[in-house]
């Protein structure tokens, strides 16, 4: 048997394999794609080019609104009324909420480490790459180190405590995740990166996982 | 299906299966695998107008479920499992414990490569790309994807050159 005897034995070994998915299920779930992407560049384009291109993070008083109306009216509010906007860029925005928790909505995976600084600032030990890696310096919190994750995940993470909670569906957009920062188990962080296109609107997946805090990666 | 192009429509039909086999061939299984590449699909359906003008589409569908894939084992931070080679090889080849219609011996013998000699193996093979071509999905030189496409077949005859002869002697 010769190496194209060989290779053809592989193929045909495979033609019994078909896909069984309808071409409408795939139209189904790109729609919820192309809407993310739709949604972030109305973002982009209501804050104007000057926040597109900043990298600087901009502070609002507490009380007062929001930069844009965003999100935009079929969606429901990414904060409740209650909650005061923190930092918010073209790309997310982190709102205190009254109880202590922390949202922060993510419509772009940009502006890493003004995230993470922010956050940081707000005492969440946190860790935030959006470079489709993770932290090397990152290690697994605990036994369960496994993280909760999403589109394809749980919608909240009971790890540790409900240290972070996702309230929204898993394919809606904009991304929303609501920290705890007092139910993080001693001696943990968190870890925030995502997979896909560094940088893109359209074509990332946000993951959330609790790590052990260290300076090298939470920063404290 | 409303405003979704005929060009991709036609395109999902005509490459759906090979792209995948192709992943099925990475993964080992065909539920993980399917998964894989209707997400794939999704993705490419929706940024259709930037991979329709890609040199080989297929290969992007592939190499972004195989890339899904990795992002998977990251996020479960262990191995994705995959069938254990030395089980499948046991099983009749009408029932596979990869829910798939592959032989199992030959399934076997695939899932005993090397992670990247699979990944060379299932371009070369269902999508027919050439061995630039390859190197550029993968993102290796082309002498690499020489070298593990070389170790692959020398691997896998050594696997499956003696059953097909037990078989013709039977």
């Amino acid at each position: 048997m010769n190496d194209d005897e060989l290779m053809t034995a592989v193929r045909e070994s495979f033609t019994g394999v078909r896909s069984a998915t309808a071409m409408e299920r795939i139209v189904s779930r790109s729609r919820a794609v192309r809407a993310h992407r739709r949604v972030a560049a109305a973002s982009a384009v209501g804050i104007g080019g000057a926040a597109a291109a900043a990298v600087a993070v901009s502070v609002a008083l507490p009380g007062s609104h929001p930069v844009a109306s965003y999100p935009p009216a079929s969606h429901p509010p990414a904060s409740p009324p209650s909650g005061v906007p923190g930092v918010r860029l073209a790309a997310w925005t982190i709102t205190r909420q009254a109880d202590g928790s922390i949202q922060v909505t993510f419509r772009e995976a940009t502006h890493a480490a003004a995230l993470q600084g922010a956050l940081r600032a707000d005492g969440v030990p946190v860790s935030v790459t959006f470079t489709g890696q993770q932290n090397p310096a990152c290690r697994p919190y605990g036994a369960s180190g496994s993280p909760a994750f999403w589109p394809f995940g749980p919608k909240a993470g009971p790890l540790g405590g409900y240290t972070f909670t996702h309230p929204k569906d898993a394919y809606n957009t904009p991304y929303a995740l609501v920290i705890h920062p007092a139910a993080l188990p001693s001696g943990a962080g968190l870890q925030i990166w995502t997979s896909g296109t560094p940088g893109a609107a359209d074509n990332f997946q946000l993951y959330v996982g609790l790590v052990h805090a260290s300076p090298q990666c939470t920063g404290s | 299906m409303g405003s979704v192009s005929l060009d991709f429509a036609e395109f999902y039909r005509s490459v759906r299966d090979e792209c995948l086999r192709a992943v099925l061939a990475t993964v080992g299984d065909q539920d993980m695998a399917q998964e894989l590449v209707d997400e794939a699909f999704a993705r490419a359906c929706a940024s259709w107008r930037k991979v329709s003008k890609h040199p080989a589409p297929a290969a992007w569908v592939v190499r972004t479920a195989l890339n899904e894939n990795i992002s998977r084992w990251r996020r479960h931070r262990r191995e994705v499992a995959v069938p254990d080679p030395g089980r499948l090889a046991d099983l009749p080849s009408t029932a596979g414990a990869t829910g798939s219609a592959v032989d199992p011996r030959i399934m076997a013998a695939l899932l005993r490569l090397p992670a990247r000699q699979r990944q060379v193996v299932a371009l070369r093979v269902f999508l027919d790309l050439d061995t630039d071509r390859t190197a550029e999905v993968l993102g290796v030189a082309p002498s690499t994807v020489k070298a593990h496409l070389a170790r692959a077949i020398g691997t896998l005859r050594d696997d499956l050159v003696p059953i097909t002869e037990q078989e013709n002697q039977s």
